[in-house]
Formats: C-alpha cells, sequence, structure tokens
C-alpha cells in the first residue's frame, strides 16, 4: 500500500473533474479523498502500487474532453492516517488566493445528444439539455466559485429528479450548474407578428414552419440571437440581406450534426471536419464545390463559406427538424455586440425577422460565434468568440503587477494578465458604436471580479483616437502604450517564446506607426519590447483619410498618382470629383502617408474592377483572393528590394500596377500574380535582412496575412528558404490580437533584461 | 487719402492714422454712438440684463464665397448674444493690419462689416486699429465686443435641458466649413458653395417667444457634433441623433464624402441648435421655416437618460450606431 496527494490545475473547476475522479477512485479500487482547492483540484489517494499509477495517469489521459487538467504537485499525502475506506469528494476549501478558471460554453455532449434523441428519455428533444460535460458556462456565470446560485439558472429551481442528479456523485449531472429538464428548465416562446406560442415543442414547430416559408426567425441562442433563413430559398438570403442590411459580407451556414448536406456543398479536409467537431463548435471557412445548391447570395463572389454545426441542443433540434442548411447570422449589424436581450431584439430586430423563438434562461454576457479558417494545415482564429474564451494562455515569465490590455478600436477583444497568466476576452465589436463600448467596459470589470485580479496598469494602442485609447488615458492607472504594429508581432512571438530574435512582417489594413504615418507593411527585426523597423513597402498617401478603408478606388488613386500614373481610368468619376481630390491630394489636405500592404490589396482588387466601395472589411482583399485561386500557373513579378536614405529595406509595388495594366493578361492570372509577388517580396526581405541580423524565426502577422493565399504561399516560401516561420495559431493574425500582443510588449518592456 | 496699401505709419498715432479712421472706418461705421475723437462713449440701454461677449477673427482666406471676415467678425459675435437669448445693441472693433496690406481690400471688408452690422441692428461705439509688422499677421485679424440685454428672469441654458427634450438645428449645416476650405485652398470656385454667414437674430428671437425653448447655440468650430457633445457633458444625458434627418446641402455632401471630412464637425456661422421641450418641437419648427433662414429647419434627435455614460450617439442610415467624439485636433484614421 502506498499513500500519495496530487495537486491538479488548468481548467479543471465547471468541467466535472471531481466526479469523474470519483468514478475513477471507485472503477479502480482507490480509497481517499478529492476536494477544490483555490482554482486547483486536490487529490489525496492510497492503494496498491498498480492501482495508484494506473490512476495518477488517468487522471490527465481520461479526464473529461473539455477539462484541461495539469498536474501541479505530486507528494506525501498530508494526513495519510485520515484516509478511511472508500473515496468522498469533500467540501471546497476556501481562504486562499483564488486560481481561478471561467469554463467557456460547450457544445452538447455525445451523451446528452442520445438522449435528446431518445423518446424515453424524460429529457427527449428538451432544447436545454446538459450535464457537467456540456452546455453554456461563461455566457450564464455571474460569479465564481461557480455555482448554481451564482448564475443565470439562480431563478430555476431543481425538480426533485434534477436535483437528485445533481446532488449524486456517480452521475453524469452531479454538479452540473445549469441542470434542467422540461418540468423545472427554461422554455422556448414563438412570437411571429400578432402570434405568441409558448412551449418547447410548439415554438419549433412555428419557427421551423416559418423558415420552411423563407421567413426570417431570430432565434436566442446561448451567446446572443441569431438570425436563421433557408440557406437554399435566394428569397430568403436576399431578403435577410436587404432588411439586415449586410448588402456582401459572407453569412455562416448551419448544417445538421451528420454532415451529410455539409459535404454536398463543401469540399472538407480533416483538418476542416476536426475543427468543425471540436467542443468549440467554432465556424469553420470551408472550399464550396461548385454546382453547392445554396442561394447564391449567401457568399457572393467567394469560394469559401463558413459553417457551423449544431452547438446547442436548440440548434441541434432546429437544423435536424428543418432538415437543410440554414443561415445563422449574429443578429446584430455588422461590427456591434451581438444581441441578448429579449426586448432589446424585438425593438432591434423589428425591420428584420419575421419571427422571434425567445427562451427564459438570461443571458449573461454575450458571446459571438468564433471563426476559424484552416491555412496551411491548422485550423487558426478569425474570430475568438462562444467555446474558446475565455481564452487562458500562459506568459513565459511573470509580470511584476497585473495588467489590463485594451486591444484596437476593431474587432476589439481585452485581456487581462497576471502572474504568468494571460485571459482573453471574446470578440467585443467595433469600438465605433455605444454597444460596443459597453459591453467593453462591462467586460473589463467582468475579468476582474470573475477572476480576482486587480489590474494595476493599462496596456493599449499608441493612435490616440481609438475608443480603448482614450477609456486607457482615463484610468487612474499607469498606461502603457504599444505601436500598433509591435503589438502584432508579439502576439505571435508570444506564442512561440522559446524563439529570441525574430523577423516579424506586420502586414495590415493601417495602424499608427511611431513617425506619424499609417504603417501596414512593415518588417520588424527584435524582440517584444525591442522591435526595430527595417523594412517596409513604398510609402503613399491616401485621399481622403479614414475613408479609404470602405472605398478601395481611393488605394487605387494613391498608387497610381504616387507613381506617376494618370487615374481615373474610366468615366465613373465625374470628372470634377477627381479633379477635386487630386487638388487635395497634391496639396496633402486630409490626406495621409501610408505602407500599408492592405491598401496595396485593395488598390489592385480596384483595379480589377473587383470593387470600388466596399461594405465589409476585407471585402476587397478577399475578391481578390477568390478569383486567384481560378490561376492555373502563376508569375510573379519582381517587386525592387532597395535601401532608403534611413536604410530601411523598401519593396516598390509600382511594377504590380504595370502588370495590372497589361491587356495580355487575364484577370485571374493577375490577382494570383499579384499574391505570388508579394509573398516572393516578404521572401525577398526576409533573405536579405537575415545576411545582416541574425534570425531565429519569422512572424506573419497583421489581418492581410488573413488571406490563406498569401500566408500559404508566403510559409512555404520561407520554409523552403530554411526559415521557421510562424502565424498566429491560437491567436487572431487580426486587430484581435492586439491585447495579447500588447500583454507581450508589456511583460517584455517591465522585466529585467538577462 | 492717398495711399494704396497700409504702412506702419498708419499705426503710429499721427496723421495718417487719423486719416485711415476717418476717411475708411468712420465713414462706413458712422452711427450717432461712433465718436473717434473721445476716449470713451456712453452706451445708453433698454433695461433688462445686459450681457456681454467677445471674439477675435483670424480666418484664412480673409474672403470667401458668402462673406469676410468682416462680416464674420459682426455675425460671429451677435450671433453668441443672440444664441444666449439677448437683443445685441453694441460692438467694439479692433483691428489688427499687417503692413502692405492693400488699403481697397480693407475697406471692402470693413463695408461687408458695416453691411452686416445694419443687418443685425447693432452700433460700433469704439474702436482701435493697430498696424503689424510685415509678416507678423494674416493680413488682418479683428476683434469685437458684444454689449446686448436680454429679458430679466428668461431661463434659458443647459440647466434647462431635460430627458425627453428634442433637439432642432435651424438649417443645413457644414456649408461654411466647406466654403473656406475650398477657399483657402485655392480649389478654383465652386457657385454652389458658400459660406452660411448671417446673422441668426430672427431664428432665435422667433423662438424667444415658445413656451419650453430651454436651449440655443450657433455651432461654429467644430460644428454640430461639437455642439452636441457639450450639451451631453453638461446634462449627463444620452443624446441621439438620427443622421438622414440631419440636413446638409448636396453640394457640402459631395465635396465632403469626396476628401474625406465629415460635415457634422465643419464649422457654420448662419445656423442654430435648440432644445426644445417635446410639445415646442413643432411650434419651434414652424416658426423657423417662416424665416429666410430656417426653411430646411429640422428635428434631428432626443435626449434620453443614459444607461451608462452619457454619450451623443448617431443613429446612421443603415441602422447601426456611431459615438459622435469630442473633435480631436487633425484626427488620424483608425480604420485597420
Ligand atoms: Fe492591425
Ligand atoms: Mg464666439
Ligand atoms: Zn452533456
Ligand atoms: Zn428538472
Amino acid at each position: 500500500m502506498a499513500a500519495v496527494r496530487w495537486v491538479v490545475g488548468g481548467r479543471v473547476q465547471g468541467v466535472g473533474y471531481r466526479p469523474f475522479v470519483y468514478r475513477l477512485a471507485h472503477r479502480l479500487g482507490v480509497a481517499g479523498t478529492v476536494r477544490n482547492g483555490a482554482g486547483v483540484v486536490e487529490i489525496e489517494a492510497h492503494g496498491d502500487d498498480d492501482a495508484l499509477a494506473a490512476f495518477a495517469e488517468a487522471l490527465i489521459a481520461e479526464a473529461p474532453a473539455i477539462a484541461r487538467p495539469q498536474l501541479l504537485e505530486r507528494g506525501a499525502p498530508t494526513a495519510a492516517d485520515d484516509i478511511d475506506e472508500g473515496f468522498r469528494i469533500l467540501p471546497s476549501r476556501a481562504g486562499e488566493a483564488p486560481r481561478n478558471h471561467v469554463p467557456p460554453d460547450y457544445f452538447t455532449c455525445p451523451d446528452c445528444l442520445a438522449e435528446l434523441a431518445d423518446p424515453g428519455n424524460r429529457r427527449y428533444r428538451y432544447p436545454f439539455i446538459n450535464c457537467a460535460q456540456c452546455g453554456p458556462r461563461y455566457t450564464l456565470i455571474r460569479a465564481l466559485p461557480y455555482d448554481r446560485a451564482a448564475t443565470t439558472m439562480a431563478g430555476f429551481t431543481l425538480c426533485p429528479e434534477c436535483r437528485r442528479e445533481y446532488e449524486d456523485p456517480l452521475d453524469r449531472r452531479f454538479h452540473a450548474e445549469p441542470v434542467a429538464c422540461p418540468t423545472c428548465g427554461p422554455q422556448l416562446a414563438f412570437v411571429g407578428g400578432d402570434e405568441r406560442v409558448a412551449g418547447n415543442e410548439a415554438a419549433l414547430t412555428a419557427a421551423v414552419g416559418m423558415l420552411r416559408a423563407g421567413a426570417t426567425v431570430a432565434v436566442k441562442g446561448i451567446g446572443g440571437y441569431h438570425l436563421l433563413c433557408d440557406a437554399r430559398n435566394e428569397t430568403a438570403v436576399a431578403r435577410l440581406r436587404a432588411r439586415k442590411p449586410r448588402p456582401h459580407k459572407p453569412l455562416a451556414v448551419l448544417f445538421a450534426e451528420d454532415l451529410r448536406d455539409l459535404h454536398r456543398v463543401a469540399d472538407l479536409s480533416p483538418a476542416h471536419e476536426a475543427a468543425l467537431r471540436a467542443p468549440e463548435r467554432p465556424i469553420v471557412l470551408v472550399p464550396l464545390r461548385d454546382g453547392h445548391g445554396l442561394a447564391p447570395s449567401v457568399c457572393p463572389g467567394l469560394n469559401e463559406l463558413g459553417v457551423l454545426l449544431p452547438y446547442s441542443p436548440l440548434h441541434h433540434l432546429l437544423a435536424a427538424d428543418f432538415d437543410g442548411p440554414l443561415v445563422a447570422t449574429s443578429a446584430n449589424p455588422s461590427g456591434e455586440p451581438v444581441l441578448t436581450d429579449e426586448a432589446e431584439a424585438e425593438n432591434r430586430l423589428a425591420d428584420v425577422a419575421d419571427a422571434f423563438v425567445h427562451h427564459n434562461r438570461p443571458i449573461e454576457r454575450p458571446a459571438d460565434d468564433s471563426v476559424l479558417r484552416v491555412v496551411a494545415g491548422r485550423a487558426r482564429p478569425l474570430r475568438l468568440g462562444r467555446g474558446l474564451t475565455p481564452l487562458e494562455l500562459e506568459l513565459p515569465q511573470p509580470l511584476s503587477r497585473p495588467l489590463l490590455a485594451v486591444g484596437g478600436h476593431l474587432k476589439n477583444t481585452v485581456a487581462l494578465a497576471w502572474e504568468n497568466r494571460v485571459v482573453i476576452s471574446p470578440h467585443l465589436g467595433d469600438l465605433d458604436g455605444p454597444r460596443a463600448r459597453d459591453l467593453f467596459a462591462r467586460t473589463i470589470a467582468d475579468l476582474q471580479r470573475l477572476y480576482g485580479v486587480r489590474a494595476e496598469a493599462v496596456a493599449c494602442d499608441a493612435h490616440p483616437d481609438y475608443a480603448s485609447t482614450r477609456w486607457a488615458a482615463a484610468q487612474a492607472l499607469p498606461v502603457h502604450r504599444v505601436w500598433h504594429h509591435h503589438a502584432h508581432a508579439s502576439a505571435v512571438a508570444g506564442e512561440h517564446p522559446a524563439h529570441r530574435r525574430w523577423l516579424a512582417f506586420a502586414w495590415d489594413g493601417i495602424g499608427l506607426g511611431p513617425d506619424g504615418a499609417l504603417w501596414g507593411g512593415e518588417a520588424l527585426y527584435g524582440a517584444p519590447g525591442h522591435w526595430r523597423r527595417v523594412g517596409s513597402l513604398r510609402p503613399f498617401r491616401l485621399p481622403g483619410a479614414g475613408r479609404a478603408g470602405r472605398e478601395p478606388w481611393r488605394s487605387a488613386a494613391a498608387l497610381r498618382w504616387e507613381a506617376g500614373m494618370p487615374w481615373p481610368l474610366d468615366s465613373e468619376m465625374a470628372e470634377g470629383d477627381a479633379a477635386l481630390l487630386r487638388s487635395a491630394w497634391e496639396r496633402d489636405l486630409n490626406c495621409h502617408r501610408s505602407s500599408a500592404a492592405g491598401r496595396v490589396f485593395d488598390a489592385v482588387a480596384a483595379l480589377l474592377d473587383l470593387v470600388r466601395e466596399v461594405s465589409f472589411e476585407g471585402q476587397g482583399p478577399m475578391y481578390l483572393e477568390a478569383l486567384a485561386a481560378h490561376a492555373g500557373t502563376t508569375e510573379a513579378v519582381a517587386l525592387p528590394l532597395a535601401q532608403d536614405d534611413a536604410g530601411l529595406w523598401i519593396t516598390d509595388w509600382a511594377p504590380l500596377l504595370a502588370l495590372l495594366d497589361d491587356p495580355a493578361r487575364a484577370p485571374v492570372e493577375k490577382a494570383a500574380s499579384a499574391h505570388e509577388s508579394l509573398a516572393r517580396a516578404i521572401l525577398a526581405q526576409a533573405v536579405t535582412l537575415r545576411e545582416r541580423e541574425p534570425v531565429d524565426a519569422v512572424a506573419l502577422s497583421g489581418g492581410v496575412f488573413q488571406n490563406r493565399l498569401l500566408a500559404e504561399r508566403t510559409l512555404a516560401l520561407l520554409d523552403a528558404e530554411g526559415f521557421a516561420a510562424h502565424l498566429g495559431e491560437r491567436i487572431p493574425c487580426n486587430d484581435a490580437g492586439l491585447s495579447f500582443g500588447q500583454v507581450v510588449e508589456y511583460a517584455a518592456a517591465t522585466s529585467n533584461p538577462s | 487719402m492717398q495711399d494704396t496699401h497700409v504702412s506702419l505709419a498708419h499705426g503710429n498715432g499721427g496723421r495718417y492714422m487719423r486719416e485711415l479712421i476717418e476717411e475708411l472706418f468712420a465713414r462706413h461705421l458712422a452711427n450717432p454712438r461712433l465718436d473717434v475723437d473721445a476716449d470713451a462713449v456712453a452706451i445708453p440701454l433698454p433695461p433688462g440684463d445686459v450681457l456681454v461677449t467677445t471674439d477675435g477673427f483670424t480666418v484664412q482666406p480673409l474672403e470667401f464665397p458668402g462673406g469676410d471676415i468682416g462680416a464674420l467678425a459682426v455675425h460671429g459675435t451677435v450671433n453668441d448674444l443672440a444664441v444666449a437669448g439677448a437683443r445685441p445693441h453694441y460692438l467694439t472693433l479692433n483691428v489688427f493690419v499687417e503692413e502692405g496690406f492693400e488699403i481697397a481690400a480693407l475697406e471692402r471688408i470693413v463695408a461687408s462689416l458695416a453691411r452686416a452690422t445694419r443687418e443685425a441692428g447693432v452700433a460700433v461705439a469704439a474702436g482701435d486699429t493697430k498696424v503689424l509688422r510685415r509678416g507678423e499677421g494674416g493680413g488682418l485679424y479683428l476683434a469685437t465686443t458684444g454689449v446686448g440685454i436680454r429679458e430679466p428672469g428668461r431661463r434659458l441654458g443647459l440647466r434647462e435641458v431635460r430627458a425627453g427634450d428634442r433637439v432642432l438645428v435651424s438649417g443645413p449645416v457644414g456649408d461654411h466649413g466647406v466654403a473656406v476650405m475650398l477657399a483657402r485652398e485655392q480649389f478654383g470656385l465652386r457657385g454652389d458653395l458658400r459660406s452660411d454667414a448671417a446673422t441668426v437674430l430672427p431664428l432665435t428671437e422667433a423662438l424667444l417667444g415658445i413656451d419650453g425653448l430651454r436651449f440655443m447655440r450657433d455651432p461654429t468650430r467644430g460644428g454640430l457634433a461639437t455642439v452636441a457633445n457639450e450639451i451631453v457633458r453638461a446634462t449627463g444625458l444620452d443624446l441621439h441623433l438620427d443622421e438622414a434627418l440631419i440636413p446638409v446641402r448636396e453640394p457640402v455632401r459631395a465635396v465632403c464624402e469626396m476628401l474625406g471630412y465629415d460635415p457634422l464637425y465643419l464649422a457654420c456661422e448662419g445656423r442654430v441648435v435648440a432644445v426644445v421641450a417635446p410639445e415646442a418641437t413643432e411650434g419651434a419648427l414652424a416658426a423657423w421655416r417662416e424665416l429666410p433662414g430656417g426653411t430646411e429647419a429640422a428635428l434631428i434627435g432626443t435626449l434620453s437618460e443614459t444607461r451608462n455614460r452619457a454619450r451623443a450617439i448617431l443613429r446612421t442610415p443603415l441602422g447601426g450606431e456611431r459615438v459622435l467624439e469630442e473633435l480631436e485636433d487633425d484626427p488620424l484614421p483608425r480604420i485597420c
């Protein structure tokens, strides 16, 4: 006989870990105790050596799918003599510094799915079925420790049967805080026009009937409302687009669990399928087949579609009952936080949705869908949301004091960091609007409260007009300003702390650079806290300031004029207007110097007539990428690389304009060639710089690398030249990654260089 | 007066200066109160609260479509008194003219200034002229101080504003800002772009008789968005503006779109923003629309209790919402 004590940390609370340990001990005939400590689980056990060895291994290897246990300590029991026969769950121990983990929302687990489909089960077709292994968490927690009374389920009194399950350590629903059943749990309600239908089955029937008839139905899910409509009905989809309004941005489509419909529509690689089936149940971008049969306006101009599988029992029921793909798009104006409140949804969506499916389980805080794209064989996040967040990561070195990093302005996320922990919030939206700003402030307060940490410093972007920067400046805390592209570079470097000397390509739309110009095509050398700009793109002046982001034709004008070429090329713009803009450009009136690669992509898209004005960010480059996918062979044009007076290596984009002018080449070919040329331009900068400085690894960062073609070609070219090249894996390469990058920058700047 | 350009001698207190004052300023600005020989003058005033305001004028270029610095120096000060609920009676005028300035241009500007005083029914009671060395001034600076009378006990101001009150604007915004910018950059004149510079006295007097008038302001520097932020800051209320309701003239909109400016942040010199009780909305709009300067008056927003921190929120035509920020010096684009 032997006795051992383990302390297990990581994500072990709110995931059914103690009952799992309890059942494991019974199975292996191990005696002892398990209890919750401050964010950890403490286990003491005695038994024969073989049993204990098997127990130790299974503690990690067989842990519940959604747990992320880490063995922190192994030692002698504190009170071996007290261990009697049998295994017990002891009351939680309080009073130590908390090491909380806020669990994300989980998809419906296979056990619950089986019950959902079993007519003999008392939760047959119950839209709120869950267990200790699945169901909402982050979106219904009001406070920690995670306990039913501190969730939005507090108002639902457990029926005797649910209570028995909840209190039985051997039951799958032992301390499953959101546990519910048709007798005691939340219910659906359908509202369509004057009709109000209560009851789960009646509401589902009414909703599915509306969907079949081509209507738009707003459905309250886990983290907010979705708008659903028949994805094969062009009239329905076009109407949803016109009313939302969302003229072009691709819409996500919900497919049933069995993938039968999805396989008809898309070519799935194993990486796509694994990402779709992952517990986070994100939206995954998948390549569309020709003749996919979906309404054309689901994703006009693109050959990739964002799809998701049901992540909640309600979505399972809707997808199965409807029996076909459903458009499922967040029910909020683009860039705003998802709607969570019944009255607000009815008010804001009055002109958009024909009907509503509400439920009476309050959503404590919104979480939009996560979005992943498979790039270079790996599913990488474009948006952090439901299921992935709060995203908990570790820092290589502990922070001297707790830090709040408030991110950028668009696609905002915030990060709370203390000791060697970082927690990243879900996508909060673009901070132009009041709702996103309220959510931003609320999430900041929330994270600090939930994790029991109070920030003693704030990191923010150096752009003075970002709402996040202004918020930071208004706090009574020391402010650490981080240059936009330094944060982008550090977001990648922070994921791979082993590398010391980085060459980071920070390519994005625009961000403020230390010289007052709008950067976005930068090569930075160094490491977090110590970046030095070593390369860039030939600068140009963007006419009309902030409007360039919405109007790619301005980038086209900027590049052509900068290169001494005429613009406009057609009669689409009145002569007087073009002359007025040209005069302003010559006088530098409301023009800004920029080196942003995103604007170069915009210019190419505009000069290929793919877009003039856009209704969503990245529209031009996305169309360009989609067009390039049809190309056969691709020839690059050489973009000259030369040092400027300051010693900066500058790539000249001007040969791209000649390529675009070439009447002998097809647009498809031009689109592909532009990608290849820019990928090779990065390679050329990397090779040139490596001749002068030691480079351990190359980082690709910034929203431009959401472009799969560019990212994959660049990674492949760098790899072939022997570079260790990295693109964000858990952190989005776009501005959603800035908060993490700011944390990494702060950590480096405030630690003593060894 | 023989000289064609202003010289330093015009500012030295001697004969040249006397000639300039008598033959140019006094001739145009003549009124019973103006006594160029007196050190100080008495200004008889009707009963009421005496209001005083002062302003400096440095606009470039000095003359632009729809106005000039002279007219602006009157309107600016008269309008500040008018939106405070006062009737302006007197102005003082300080002139800082640069050596070498063309006398003919000075005369045009002073004549325009005089015309503006007659329109507003005010008299210039005192004045002073200084000549700046060549290169030390932008040609001409003006400063005016205005004195007006307000009915005693009139309650007007941001302290009177309540949740539920409505926000009105007397006409299209951005005209002055665009006209001056285009003139300054010498883009070539466009007949459809003129400053709105005018006295707002008829507009403010039309509202003074209306019950439920709470507050008035002329949206000059920083434009409508800046007034919106002033209202929000002082009242602690949310201000919801509906972009589709805010009048902007088509040529102004077109130039703003082309050059990337937001008309809500551009100066007006002849408009009034008013806050009124909800039940006073129709009456106020009707009163304005009868006036030549108020035909395009519009209801543009509502004040409400805030759930979080008070903001000016613009509802866009696409149904989105945008916070109207306080103006930054030379805002930088932030779209990434
Ligand atoms: Fe960026
Ligand atoms: Mg003033
Ligand atoms: Zn389950
Ligand atoms: Zn129950």
